[in-house]
């Protein structure tokens, strides 16, 4: 009676053989513009898709993912509405979709292909054995896990990226749309939300944005039902949003109802919400046992609906096929189904961690070569001579950047008009254009979500996050998408991007947690990411260079973090010493800084510090005096790369030194500082050694905007202790 | 419980000496087969099947020619394919090499067995008629017939070399060898670059022309004038082309079937190792029945699939052995393989 997999099996068969099947509408299929074979073929896509899930429910112990696509089967006719070069970020229950798609594909193994999926074989070609994803590079579908609505960030922005201007080279033509489906339970999620919202923000201004929203209404979410109407009421009058609702159990009706939605995105570069009525079948998952919280008389009449019996109804009605050919055609997919999966099972699976682990930094050959710095412009800029702080170095850095790399795009809160909150981006909007230098909503998931489609799209994104603060609720585009998109794709797909980031402490006259953020432990353990400070306006633009690099060459996605406090810091001692600010060196003429390369400086070998961002121009100070007070020498290690952590190069500093200090203006806890100090331990490092950090706190405002933070007279005191230590 | 087969049909060049008599020998029993395909044959002006299978020695100059190397494989192939015993073998997908194509459209069903017979007869007239330049082939695998590297790079290098003043291209992947389509220029400079092997490569198959390759596109109008749109059928059976693409039953566009059979296939490189890459795969097949005549196409299958890994084959040695157990592979062309094949009487 539980066993509802072969309830619906048996059911198929039953009903087909005894001719019990749902009416039909004659003229539907030609109405639609589908020919007998069409309606054949997407029903071979539907059985492709049923029985890989009956396989996956009957082969456990072999297979190790059961969330099936059973009941949304007709995704595959919205695969036939929309162009082969759509790009679709898609629902974990599309598979139907994913078959369609692919089975247009020369040389591609479709079966066999979800069967090393399913299997978690190191064969399978979309993910390498690391998930039961639905995607592929052959089919224009970047591959997703079962993840909740996340998706949809990155979907608008690839849409968003379709209208914009590029030189370089981009992945998707100008007249392409994106498909993204989701279900009715993750509509309701916050992400989702949101980037409707910046759908619709965009198309009620006139913005394009061709994007075909899919929500696979199936009135529930896991156990929870969703309140009937809840989505209609939703979306149907979202401003600047075209709604357009289908059966999705009916291959006919949803094909021609995506193909009206689809030609209207086309046509009018604006969103529209395809709202689909599917059935559930199976539970949520293999282990989700429906009967818990369904009455038997429910599922029973859900199972009723069976979008493969309505096909089955419509090959009948319109004389395309049999019943018996109809259960004939079903037997033997299942046959093959089995037959496909079990090779499938003999198959190799991941058995290294570093084969895990090889495919989280996509690999180096790409096709892209970084473009040479630019020449010497003509007109050369009213400051060029001048010594300038750090805000003005990243400002000529971008410029050079944005002249240097047509795929480059900038964009934030308020970087275009405004120029950004500090100015940082000046003059920039109105020098390349605001195609290439953008105002966003006010909403970090979105701002994100624009840099990894805009990135899947062959742009390179650098998104601006305006405080440190803010990226947290935004956290998850970094952490489960954006770093994730190489190791789930065996290294096929990659988003590169640089994400400028404003933040730290020590903001003169100001203060208060959300401007003055002193958090990175978010970026720490995601692998594969990369995060940078600097600590001065030479730095800033070398390092910035070659983030960029390690984004466009190498895919890779990096944090670029820039301390506020020093944006506009030009003395270091005293008033006007200007020791704190250098003329800006066009990248033609100045070195590079490599990822991973420490800058070190200071004569001494009485004490070395190890810091990044404030904490390098504090330690600066306290040398100073250090020396002029206490003829102590002290050597500053300047980390700049602070994920991944050069291991090798701090542990060589530190075993010439006589006693160490980690000056760290993060919490104590969560910190790099930890981090240093682990690996000092492990390496056996036994000098003296201290480390100075924020109290475990938030920033509070005005005066005591500071008191939590470390202070040159802090770092003063400690070096003096730790050189006493070790005389 | 009956086994699943793929059936892969043979292209040109698999009926030689060793192969006169073969449709007498084996198919006596099919007088019907040999009308249908006698009845497409001009017979002013070409020999019958049974007069070229009968025939006291076997002449390239007459039995190599493109009408009846065709046609006398065709009848061959057909007659081997109608031999499989279909109480023990469900037959889940087929497909072939080359002209191979032509047969598995006829076994699947997609054409009448003298729909077939017309095209095939129609195409190599045209191709003896009209077919320019030539097919050279060359291993692309050691002596293990595992994927060598160095060879790969020496055929990208030849193809590299193609320009306007010789023609160079990939006419089939064909499993450990690689066949090359090229013109009088192409064919010359091929034959001076590539280093032999075994005393047998470069091999220069004598009568092709540079089949599925852009020297044959004027061909194409030319087919389509004789052959029209209607000989097309939605067949029965699901079929793998040259591209590696799967043709269902009834679940494609006539139209579609025809443009590629009389488009993409004639002009373009036919990738028999994604035909057997895909229809291996997707159809997970119990055994491989290769029809005859001749048993030369054993050998890409099986190279294939090495390439693959396929069952664990990761040689030629594996292979043997696994052939000498229970044969993956059946050769129609092969008198004990063919045994384990057809119906007993």
């Amino acid at each position: 009676m539980f066993d509802r997999a072969a309830a619906i099996d048996d059911a198929f068969i039953r009903r087909v053989k005894a001719r019990d099947l749902p009416e039909s509408n004659a003229g539907a299929l030609a109405d639609a513009g589908l020919s007998n074979a069409d309606l054949v073929a997407l029903f071979d896509t539907q059985l492709m898709s049923r029985h890989l899930d009956l396989m996956a429910r009957r082969t456990k112990g072999k297979t190790y993912y059961s969330i099936g696509s059973a009941g949304h089967e007709a995704m595959a006719a919205v695969a036939r509405a929309v162009r082969p070069d759509d790009m679709a970020f898609l629902h974990y229950r599309d598979a139907g979709f994913v078959i369609e798609r692919r089975k247009a594909v020369p040389g591609a193994s479709v079966l066999y292909d979800m069967a090393l999926s399913f299997a978690a074989s190191a064969d399978d070609p979309v993910s390498g054995g690391r998930h039961k994803v639905l995607g592929g590079k052959d089919i224009m579908v970047p591959p997703q896990t079962s993840t909740i609505a996340s998706h949809l960030p990155k979907a608008m922005g690839a849409a968003h990226s379709i209208g914009l201007s590029c030189q370089g080279t981009r992945t998707l033509s100008r007249s392409s749309i994106v498909v993204c489906s989701f279900g009715d339970a993750s509509a309701n999620h916050s992400t989702a939300q949101g980037a409707i919202n910046a759908a619709c923000w965009a198309g009620y201004q006139g913005s394009p944005m061709p994007i075909l929203f899919v929500c696979e209404d199936n009135d529930i979410g896991i156990s929870v039902p969703t309140p009937g109407g809840w989505i209609e009421a939703n979306f149907r009058s979202r401003p600047g949003l075209h709604y357009v609702a289908g059966d999705g159990t009916d291959l006919i009706d949803t094909y021609a109802t995506a193909k009206r939605a689809a030609d209207h995105v086309r046509r009018a570069r604006k969103p529209a919400f395809l709202h689909l009525k599917t059935i559930r079948l199976m539970g949520h998952a293999g282990a989700d046992v429906e009967a818990g919280y369904r009455r038997l008389r429910e599922i029973e009449a859900v199972e009723a609906r069976d979008p493969l019996l309505k096909t089955a109804g419509q090959l009948v009605a319109f004389d395309i096929l049999s019943p018996d050919e109809i259960n004939a055609r079903y037997e033997a997919m299942r046959a093959r189904v089995m037959r496909v999966a079990e090779a499938a099972f003999t198959r190799p699976k991941l058995a290294t961690a570093e084969a895990v682990k090889a495919s989280i930094i996509p690999p180096k050959h790409r096709d892209r070569n970084f473009p040479p710095a630019p020449q010497h412009t003509k007109k050369r800029p009213p400051d060029a001579d001048k010594s300038v702080p750090m805000s003005r170095h990243i400002n000529r850095a971008l410029d050079e950047i944005l002249a240097q790399i047509p795929e480059a795009l900038l964009f934030g809160e308020d970087v275009g008009r405004k120029g950004g909150v500090y100015g940082v981006t000046q003059g920039l909007r109105a020098r390349f254009g605001p195609a290439r230098v953008m105002d966003t909503l006010l909403d970090e998931q979105s701002i994100l979500g624009i840099a990894i489609g805009a990135a899947h799209n062959g742009f390179l994104p650098i998104p601006e996050i305006q405080f440190l603060a803010y990226v947290h609720n935004a956290e998850d585009q970094l952490r489960g998408e954006a770093a994730t998109l190489s190791f789930f794709s065996d290294g096929q797909f990659t988003n590169p991007m640089v994400v400028r980031i404003a933040g730290l402490g020590y903001q003169k006259g100001f203060g208060g947690h959300f401007h003055n953020d002193n958090a990175l432990a978010v970026f720490r353990d995601i692998p594969g990411l990369i995060l940078a400070c600097p600590s001065s306006g030479r730095d800033a633009a070398r390092m910035l260079r070659e983030a960029v690099r390690l984004a466009y060459e190498e895919g890779r996605v990096v944090v670029f973090l820039e301390p506020i406090a020093l944006y506009n810091t030009v003395d270091l001692e005293s008033t006007g010493d200007k020791r704190w600010a250098e003329t800006y060196v066009p990248a033609i003429d100045d070195t590079p800084i490599n990822i991973g390369e420490p800058g070190i400086t200071g004569p001494g070998d009485d004490v070395t510090i190890f810091s990044y961002g404030n904490g390098i121009y504090l330690s600066h100070q306290a040398a100073s005096s250090l020396q002029n007070e206490d003829n102590i020498k002290v050597r500053i290690v300047d980390l700049r790369w602070l994920v991944p952590l050069n291991v090798e190069g701090i542990v060589a500093e530190a075993q010439k030194a006589r006693a160490l200090l980690i000056v760290d203006e993060c919490r104590r806890s969560g910190s790099v500082s930890e981090a240093i100090m682990t690996h000092l331990f492990e390496a056996g490092i036994s000098v003296p050694t201290k480390r100075i950090n924020a109290e475990d706190s938030f920033i509070p405002l005005g005066t005591a905007a500071t008191i939590t933070l470390p202070s040159r007279d802090q770092i003063v005191a400690a070096v003096r202790t730790l050189d006493e230590a070790a005389s | 419980m009956k086994e699943t087969a793929l059936v892969v049909c043979p292209g040109r060049g698999t009926y030689n000496a060793a192969e006169l008599g073969y449709f007498a020998k084996h198919h006596s029993d099919k007088p019907d087969l040999l009308a249908v395909v006698e009845g497409a044959r001009d017979e002013t002006r070409q020999p019958t099947i049974s007069e070229l299978d009968g025939a006291a020695s076997f002449k390239m100059s007459r039995h190599g020619t493109g009408d009846n190397a065709s046609a006398l494989i065709y009848a061959c192939a057909l007659g081997d394919f109608l031999a499989i015993d279909r109480e023990r073998f469900d037959i889940v997908a087929v497909t072939g090499n080359s002209m191979g194509w032509y047969l598995a459209l006829a076994c699947a069903g997609a054409l009448s067995h003298r729909n077939g017979a017309e095209l095939v007869n129609s195409m190599g007239t045209l191709m003896h008629n009209e077919g320019e330049g030539g097919q050279i082939v060359y291993p692309v695998v050691d002596e293990n017939w595992r994927p060598d590297p160095a060879k790969e790079a020496l055929v990208q290098q030849m193809l590299a070399a193609s320009s306007e003043s010789q023609f160079i291209a990939t006419s089939i992947r064909l499993g450990g060898l690689h066949v090359f389509a090229a013109d009088r220029a192409g064919l010359s400079y091929l034959s001076k670059h590539l280093p032999p092997v075994d005393d047998r490569y470069p091999m220069r198959l004598v009568h092709h022309a540079a089949f599925h390759s852009a020297l044959l596109t004027p061909i194409i109008k030319k087919a389509r004038a004789n052959l029209p749109q209607s000989i097309f059928e939605a067949g029965q059976i699901p079929m793998v082309d040259g591209r590696g693409m799967v043709w269902m039953p009834q679940a494609f566009d006539l139209g579609a079937l025809y443009r590629y059979t009389l488009g993409h296939q004639i002009d373009q490189t036919f990738d028999f190792s994604a035909a057997i890459d895909v229809a291996v795969k997707e159809f997970a097949p119990d055994r491989i029945i290769v029809l005859g005549p001749g048993s030369t196409l054993g050998a890409p299958v099986a190279q294939q699939l090495i390439r693959m890994n396929w069952r664990g084959l990761t040689g030629k040695q594996d292979f043997k052995a696994q052939q000498a157990t229970s044969p993956f592979i059946l050769s129609m062309g092969i008198d004990e393989q063919r045994a384990r094949v057809v119906a007993t009487a």
